[in-house]
């Protein structure tokens, strides 16, 4: 029977690495994915999403169950993704870098067979990421986490520690920034 | 009808996350049905949430658990230096967005300093810096009166020429350079 | 404010206040307390080279004043509260009344007045740091002059 999140966090709390080992196998890629959509790079985000679960391990005695594990997780998560980025201010060129990497190595976005949509699909993912990349850390984290996780804005204004209200307004400014940019491709 | 456009649409990402509540859904709902210009963004913005979904869940396709763990593993086995964990807890804090509590900090110190003074009288220089003297007001009655600053040893004079007579005899001169009268 | 999210630096910043309230409190306090007041009388004068040992302290300070001789002739200490009058009597029929006013940024104002019996010689009002002290000379005794090293301080 799979133990519940909360469970896996009493035993590693008791002193079990075994059940970190365990949250780490169930949340790594769910981390990952908001950190680098954030940072949109990918060799940072693996730093910072190994970073976030260091930090968990760190500090898990301290975690006395009020929130849902995940979104303690998250919190970690987005504040050191907006910390890291603040700090890296990365070019834009990089990311330019990056995206090429991973339309190379086939890890963009989920391709049709069809080679014109297959086209469309790549400079939309493209522009999107970019398009993403001009936002504010803030407006990432709530477009990511929304997008990704499909958190509810109770849960992102815990993550973020801000009102509901704030992560609506965060994200119906982010997405207006989004389908300005992206008018011609959606 | 355009203001109700223009509110439906600031509405109309909370209705596809379906964080409005049922009147409020609703109502959104029944107006992008009648209005086409509403319906066509309440589309734009599905195909856009789709394709975010679809881009960014693309980016963690080549994210294995094993080296992700080691690299976890490898991190809780580092011992980290006093230094860099110290660095670690300040960093955060000296990040420009963030330097706005510094003005508050910088108060704080400033009375802190001023508390400080309180605790120990001089600490922040010798016998001698404490020893400085400010004269506020003076009055000779008729007699010549003269204020002599000593910058090295900070010490003050004030010397009265009681008998006008002797004055220019006495041997009482001072030798600061920085007379202030 | 995200720098008062974390617990240790909530309790730093928390602490650091509690210094200052300390502080501020240790400082009011000090202002009710009584000054107590220091007159030396020092005859400086050119008829000997002796030095007084008792005035080491105060080598330094005197050297200021180029006499070849320095004797303290007499030391007097009153504890006298704010706004209250202070008389010493100076060699020579001269009265020195020193009135402690207030205590702020650790400075004491001192009103002072030298009289030669009911002549008012000097009337002055100087801000000393506390434990600190500043001289006043120049009225003649015995073939020299009187220097009064006046001194004040508060707990």
């Amino acid at each position: 029977m799979e133990l519940s999140d909360w469970e896996l966090v009493r035993k590693c709390q008791e002193g079990e690495s075994e059940a970190f080992q365990e949250l780490v196998a169930r949340y790594h890629r769910k981390v990952f994915l908001v950190v680098v959509g954030i940072l949109n790079h990918r060799e940072d985000a693996m730093e910072v999403a190994q970073e976030t679960f260091f930090r968990a391990y760190k500090n898990i005695k301290g975690f006395k169950g009020g929130a849902a594990f995940y979104t303690w997780l998250y919190r970690i998560a987005v504040n050191l993704s907006i910390d890291f980025q603040r700090r890296q201010k990365r070019s834009a060129t990089e990311y330019r870098e990056t995206m090429d990497d991973l339309t190379d190595k086939g890890e963009g976005t989920e391709l049709a067979n069809d080679p014109y949509v297959d086209l469309q699909s790549k400079e939309l993912g493209e522009r999107l990421l970019a398009a993403i990349n001009e936002l504010t850390p803030d407006h990432k984290a709530v477009i990511v986490m929304r997008a990704v996780e499909g958190l509810s804005y109770k849960d992102m204004g815990r993550i973020l520690g801000c009102s509901e209200g704030t992560v609506m307004s965060r994200l119906h400014y982010a997405r207006k920034k989004l389908q300005e940019k992206l008018a011609p491709f959606i | 009808m355009m203001m109700d456009c223009e509110n439906v649409r600031k509405s109309l990402g909370a209705f596809l996350d379906e964080e409005l509540n049922r009147s409020e859904a609703e109502r959104i709902r029944m107006h992008a049905q009648g209005c086409p210009s509403c319906l066509a963004e309440k589309e734009q913005l599905e195909r856009l949430q789709a394709s975010l979904k679809s881009v960014l869940e693309g980016r963690a396709s080549g994210v294995a658990f094993g080296p992700f763990w080691d690299g976890v593993r490898r991190r809780i086995l580092e011992k980290k230096p006093w230094t860099a964990r110290l660095w670690d807890w300040l960093r955060p804090a000296l990040y420009p967005e963030r330097l706005a509590w510094a003005i508050p900090v910088a108060i704080v110190l400033l009375l802190g300093i001023v508390s400080l003074e309180q605790f120990l009288p001089g600490w922040r220089g010798g016998s001698n810096r404490g020893n400085t003297t400010a004269v506020d007001s003076i009055d000779g009655h008729g007699f010549n009166v003269a204020v002599f600053r000593e910058s090295k040893t900070k010490t003050t004079v004030i010397w009265l020429y009681e008998n006008q007579e002797e004055e220019d005899e006495s041997a009482a001169e001072p030798a600061s350079p920085d007379t202030s009268f | 404010m995200n720098l008062l999210r974390n617990p240790l630096r909530r309790t730093l910043l928390f602490s650091f206040w509690l210094l200052l309230l300390a502080g501020n409190v240790a400082a009011a306090e000090k202002g009710q307390q009584a000054v107590q007041l220091i007159i030396g009388t020092i005859l400086a004068s050119n008829e000997s080279e002796d030095f007084d040992s008792k005035l080491s302290k105060m080598k330094n300070q005197l050297e200021v004043i180029k006499y070849r001789s320095y004797r303290l002739i007499k030391e007097e200490s009153q504890k006298v509260p704010w706004l209250g009058n202070a008389a010493f009597e100076i060699p020579g029929g001269r009265t020195l009344t020193v009135v402690p006013q207030e205590y702020r940024n650790n400075r004491l104002a001192l009103k002072v007045r030298l009289q030669d019996g009911e002549k008012p010689l000097l009337d002055t009002t100087v801000r000393i740091r506390n434990r600190g002290n500043f001289l006043l000379g120049g009225p003649a005794h015995e073939g020299g002059v009187l220097i009064l090293s006046i001194s004040g301080m508060t707990q």
